[in-house]
């Protein structure tokens, strides 16, 4: 089928949109809700517009780009003055009831509105009416995400992401006329409802309606403050993706940039969260096998993923009993850090806070937990997002790709193995975990140390390994994004398939993609591909690739633990336990008449 | 029969204030602009395609102000111009009224007018600004003269009517597109919650509803209408705990005293929604069921494949006993209790919905009700019924090995399906019609010919054969179509000479059912018309006072949603006769019937490209499997499917306003 667009003859298939074919050709529509890499066309902003002319017509009529088909003989025109009035118009309008104060908003300079204001050739905002948002939700009761709703543009990504990504789908439209925004299901605010923080709304928020809770005046007040040991962490998933922030190549690993940045910055202690990610192993590794030969309950669930331990929770209570009582690299760092380093570097635990940076909003509410404390302490003080972190350098002066490569000093804490950097990857954990079991089992190493079948995006991947005579064949299962988890979960409660072992992620990519990562503009998660490959290639350049290689675990062990999983020590600090929090909401059709008749 | 004074409608400009009034031509289509109640013309109408001045009056800046507000009140928020451009109208035309004539504000209104008509995503932004756009652009002096002066002025009376075209083909005027939203986006519960609205048998309706709303979506301009009913089940279906625990009678903010009750005769879905209205506005109710169980022709009219019984009809039915009614059943009016009876026992209002339930006879040679073989469709139906309640009891016929069906109604159609499922091996039916006319649902008809049941159409009985006492044939004379009848109907006739025989043990006649009179005797008062159907008047009053009637003893063989329609329409008029002692004016009632009157003029094309997405295909039992068993048939849509058939609502809300005399 054939068209034309601004004079050029375009082919096409049947409803295929003005946008897409335009796109095909190169030719640029200035648009904003719309969103690509997910399939959503919501047609809600309305500023993709262009003029048409259907064939045997001779009107031509304002159109919206994203959903509007194209039509054998129909002529588009997407430069006329019309257009870029009406765009402009339309801009405009979005403007007239969005809070303008763009210096002070998480998005200034990095925000699709302004964009889209550009693109359009907006030179005079005539419509700011404070009025027309000032009621709106501001919601900070989350420790993770907060919701500015007089930011929001109604684009509908958020929803879309947490219905049909996460499938935890607790946002909605809500209200109506200029009150309309974004709702939380049966919840007035975040933090009492069936959110599971793991941020990939505020990933796709074309503006700054959603973004992470903002924790770094806190981690300055600590930098700045002379009596207090600040011990740094940052999670495998960080090295390969900050330097994003700063323009550097998706899937540059900034490691050494980071450790420099830090000391800069005036850390006292620079970690990696890559040492309790091996400790993880040591600890998860051993619960697996003790489970095995116990006849307890399998699959063995992975519990390094906050995300999908609220999930589950909330979600799947009954598999509670499966889920790793391991606690995640960043609690067990936090408990190592406060009890083991603060002994050995003769550090009172009262004065140490420990920094973890990650790439995760769902970890600033794990970090909050009641259960994750030591001694009345919070083992984890504050955690930052990617996104903080980057601008905590801005703002105090720091440009990454201007630091020296450091490199870690600490010799208690200072090592980790290829096995721990690849946790940052969906299916990581999986393949550490494994090589370190085979270790374990047979007192050898696996003679392909890299288990290709866990590897890659899909959202589950399964292997299988022989872990010789008294254990027998063991079946792995990994999934990603909480979709493929709650799959992952129904197949096994269907009892289609047994596994002895499964990996979740909650994000997609896995921490990779996690929540609290860079946003790029109309890109959720295209770089996910160049950091999974940055991250196994850390992991390839490793000495050592094993957790049980890892020689400061082992002497940790040796110390102060004694052994993993059994030992008294590690059962209280390195071990915890989860809560049914499922939710059942029962409404009386009084109560649901009542919202019909004061909003939508 | 109004006079325009000046207006556009549909483009078309009508300018008479410089002709002397009386002699400008009135028009018959509008003569409900004359009166909105009595001694209250309608002074201006605003909608979806103009705007229409019959009293000059009127202030034109100050309709525009109203309608936009209620634009502004309306819209979803979801997309900009319709959000953000009606409110900014709004309060430009606020300052217009309050004499804020800064140069260029008329310009900039328009702008913004077109831009919102031109851009926005839903009919109701797409409509919103039309009056307003052609009063600027045509009769721009009118608004003019106006400025300044809403502080002398004050408010006109002004009515405002928010429709869309299946909401107003639907007799209870379900706000279908509002539902359809929020399965759209997820809210399940206030989905049901906006049906639950006008009746209690939702899931029942997301069943068996012949969907006038789907005839009149405008998204079969496109592709296919959207799949209203089906969603409707979707959401029935998902939040069916609804029937268990959201009605109590807490939830009754003011009852009414306890003399004040109410009988209603009959557990169909008349009488039902009858029940449940009044039961929300806080009377006592109980009711009266002359079987066993409950639901009218819902419950022993259509089959179990169609209406689960146990787990549908009647748990919606109990949501009466949940709002605290009680229903009595082996009530039979005319046998265990006398209108006067109730009058005695101090119900101050009664509700008649006893449906019809007497079928029709074919009024041929030999025919004999009282003939072995022989049985009226409903009755066929009823012992259907009261066989799968009872499955040890002998089924009360004999059922042979060849049926045939008379008639082309969906209850042919039930007792066809019905009888194979019953184990008659061979099922006929013969229709005197053509295919197409067969007033039978379309995907009834498809199912049952799935199923192996043969269709025999232009074909019409004359003669009922019999022999002691048993039927044994029929003989059917072939017809031909005719002319068109002025209904655009054509008639058909018989074809001399091509009688044949049909050789058949059992006859199910399925072609109409009328009220049996007998439950009824003079001293009642209730009067029956020229169709022998209970006389009411608009408000469902009988010729008794404080007698009220509707469903299927009112209208005839009808449908389910027309009759829960009527027991809302009558729940309104008995509680505004009990609160006022007589029924009241209803705006929402008279704006339906201005908007519905001038239909033609509010009928609109689908003017913009629209991606065609086709409709939802509701998958079914295998025929070959559910022919013989009486598990529901239509199977449930997925959570991704529904969502999917939201997105194909294209919205078609239009604003209707008059503004009247006071």
């Amino acid at each position: 089928m054939k068209a034309i667009i601004n004079g050029k003859e375009v082919e096409f298939r049947e409803n295929d949109t003005i946008l897409q074919t335009a796109r095909r050709y190169d030719m640029f529509i200035p648009t904003l809700c719309e969103l690509e890499e997910i399939d959503h066309t919501p047609g809600t902003c309305r500023v993709c517009l262009v003029e048409i002319i259907r064939a045997g017509d001779s009107e031509r009529q304002i159109v919206t780009s994203c959903n509007t088909p194209l039509e054998e003989g129909m002529r588009v025109f997407t430069r006329s003055r019309k257009v870029r009035e009406q765009q402009r118009l339309q801009v405009e309008l979005l403007l007239a009831d969005h809070d303008q104060d763009c210096a002070s908003c998480v998005r200034h300079g990095n925000c699709e509105l302004q964009d889209a204001a550009q693109f359009v050739g907006l030179r005079e905002s005539r419509y700011h009416y404070p009025e027309f948002y000032r009621q709106r939700t501001w919601d900070d009761s989350s420790p993770s995400i907060i919701r500015n709703m007089s930011r929001c543009i109604r684009c509908g990504r958020c929803i879309a992401i947490c219905r049909d990504v996460q499938t935890t789908d607790i946002l909605f439209y809500d209200d109506k006329g200029l009150n309309a925004e974004i709702g939380v299901r049966d919840s007035s605010c975040l933090d009492n409802s069936d959110c599971v923080t793991c941020g990939q709304c505020t990933l796709v928020c074309p503006v700054g309606a959603l973004a992470e809770h903002d924790d770094t005046e806190e981690v300055i007040d600590y930098l700045y403050d002379p009596d207090i040991f600040t011990v740094v962490q940052f999670a495998p998933a960080t090295r390969v993706v900050l330097g994003e922030e700063f323009n550097m190549k998706p899937g540059t690993n900034v490691q050494g940039e980071m450790i420099t940045a830090f000391r800069k910055l005036g850390a006292d202690i620079v970690l990696d969260t890559n040492f309790a990610a091996d400790v993880v192993i040591m600890e998860e590794g051993t619960e697996l096998l003790h489970r095995i030969r116990n006849g307890e309950p399998l699959p063995l669930l992975t519990s390094c993923s906050p995300g999908w331990v609220n999930f589950v929770e909330r979600n799947y209570p009954e598999m509670l009993p499966n889920v790793s009582s391991t606690k995640s690299p960043q609690q067990c760092f936090g408990a190592i850090a406060k009890t083991y380093l603060a002994e050995k570097m003769n550090i009172p635990a009262e004065k140490m806070r420990v920094i973890a940076i990650m790439p995760c909003t769902a970890k600033k509410e794990e970090s909050k937990r009641p259960e994750f404390t030591v001694d009345g302490r919070p083992e984890v003080d504050v955690v930052l997002t990617t996104r903080e972190f980057a601008s905590l350098l801005k703002r105090e002066g720091v440009w990454l790709p201007d630091m020296e490569k450091g490199e870690f000093d600490n010799p208690w804490m200072g090592e980790f193995t290829g096995a721990a950097e690849i946790f940052g990857s969906t299916g990581g954990v999986m393949e550490a975990a494994v090589r370190t079991v085979y270790h374990i089992v047979t007192g050898k190493e696996l003679p392909a140390i890299e288990l290709k079948q866990v590897r890659g995006l899909e959202g589950i991947r399964e292997a299988e390994l022989e872990l010789g005579d008294e254990i027998g064949t063991v079946r792995v299962a990994v999934a990603n994004g909480l979709k493929y988890a709650r799959e992952l979960i129904e197949r096994v409660k269907r009892g289609e398939k047994q596994y002895h072992f499964i990996e979740i992620m909650a994000c997609p990519g896995g921490c990779l993609g996690g929540g609290g990562q860079p946003k790029h503009k109309h890109n959720y998660h295209m770089y996910l591909e160049a950091r999974q490959k940055a991250i196994y290639e850390i992991d390839k350049n490793c000495t050592r690739r094993q957790s049980h290689k890892n020689v400061l675990v082992k002497k940790m062990y040796d110390d102060y633990f004694g052994e993993p999983y059994t030992s008294e020590r590690a059962h209280t600090l390195l071990h915890t336990s989860y809560t049914d929090k499922k939710r059942v909401i029962r409404h009386t059709i009084k109560e649901i008449w009542d919202e019909l008749s004061v909003g939508r | 029969m109004a006079r325009i004074l000046y207006g556009v409608w549909g483009g078309e400009v009508t300018d008479n204030r410089d002709k002397r009034f009386f002699e400008v031509e009135e028009l018959k289509e509008l003569d409900l602009m004359d009166e909105f109640n009595p001694g209250n013309p309608v002074k201006a109408f605003l909608g979806a395609k103009g705007f229409l001045v019959f009293d000059g009056g009127t202030s034109i800046l100050d309709a525009l102000y109203q309608y936009m507000a209620t634009a502004a009140d309306e819209s979803c928020g979801k997309c900009t111009p319709c959000r953000v451009g009606t409110r900014l109208l709004k309060n430009r035309l606020d300052d217009l009224g309050h004499g804020v004539s800064d140069s260029g504000i008329i310009d900039e209104v328009l702008e913004l007018g077109e831009h919102i008509q031109s851009t926005s995503l839903c009919g109701l932004g797409q409509t919103a600004t039309v009056p307003l756009i052609e009063v600027i652009r045509h009769f721009r002096d009118e608004i003019e003269k106006e400025i300044g002066t809403f502080a002398e002025k004050g408010r006109q009376a002004y009515t405002s009517y928010v429709t869309a075209p299946c909401i107003e083909q639907c007799p209870a005027r379900v706000d279908i597109p509002r539902y359809i939203e929020y399965v759209k986006d997820g809210k399940f519960n206030r989905s049901i919650a906006v049906l639950l609205q006008k009746y209690p048998m939702a899931a029942t309706c997301g069943r068996v509803c012949v969907r006038f709303c789907e005839a009149a979506c405008r998204r079969s301009r496109v592709d296919q209408p959207v799949g209203i009913k089906v969603l409707k089940r979707f959401v029935a279906d998902r939040e069916r705990y609804v029937t268990d625990s959201w009605f109590t009678p807490d939830l009754i903010d003011e009852k009414k005293s306890d003399d004040l009750k109410v009988a209603v005769i009959g557990t169909g879905p008349a009488g039902i929604s009858a029940a449940y209205h009044l039961l929300l506005k806080g009377y006592p109710v109980d009711v009266f069921e002359s079987l066993n169980e409950p639901g009218g022709m819902a419950g022993v009219g259509i089959p179990e494949y169609r209406l689960p019984r146990d787990e549908i009809l009647n748990k919606e039915v109990s949501i009466i006993e949940s709002l605290g009614g009680t229903i009595h059943y082996n009530q039979k009016m005319g046998e265990d209790f006398t209108l006067a009876d109730l009058h005695d026992r101090g119900y101050k209002a009664i509700f008649i919905g006893v449906g019809a339930h007497l079928g029709k006879k074919m009024k041929i040679a030999g025919e004999d009700t009282s003939l072995e073989g022989y049985v009226s469709g409903v009755k066929f139906l009823l012992y259907v019924n009261q066989h799968l309640i009872n499955e040890d009891a002998e089924f009360p016929i004999p059922l042979g090995r060849k049926m045939v069906v008379i008639g082309g109604g969906n209850v042919a159609m039930d007792c066809a399906r019905s009888a194979l499922r019953m184990g008659v091996k061979e099922v006929h039916v013969a229709y005197r019609r053509a295919e197409e006319q067969m007033p039978a649902d379309v995907e009834e008809v498809e199912a049952a010919k799935k199923e192996g049941i043969e269709f025999h159409f232009l074909t019409q009985p004359v003669r009922l054969l019999s022999e002691n006492g048993r039927v044994t044939g029929i003989e059917f004379v072939e017809m031909e179509l005719g002319k068109k009848d002025p209904s655009g109907r054509r008639s058909v006739d018989p074809v001399k000479g091509s009688e044949f025989i049909v050789e058949t043990d059992q006859v199910v006649v399925a072609i109409g059912q009328a009220v049996d009179p007998s439950f009824l005797s003079e001293e009642d008062g209730v009067e029956l018309n020229q169709w022998k159907l209970i006389q009411t008047d608009s408000n469902l009053a009988t010729t008794k006072k404080g007698v009220f009637a509707g469903g299927d003893c009112v209208l005839g063989p009808a449908t389910l949603i027309q009759a829960m329609a009527q027991g809302e329409k009558a729940a309104r008029s008995i509680d505004e006769y009990l609160t006022f002692g007589k029924t009241r004016f209803d705006a929402g009632r008279r704006m339906s019937e201005i908007v519905q009157s001038i239909r033609k003029h509010t009928d609109d094309d689908v003017v913009q490209p629209v991606k065609s997405q086709y409709r939802v295909v509701v998958e079914e039992l295998e025929p070959e499997k559910r022919k013989e068993i009486f598990e529901e048939v239509e199977k449930p849509i997925s959570v991704e499917e529904a969502y999917r058939e939201a997105e194909r609502c294209l919205r078609c809300y239009r604003i209707y306003s008059v503004i009247t005399d006071h």
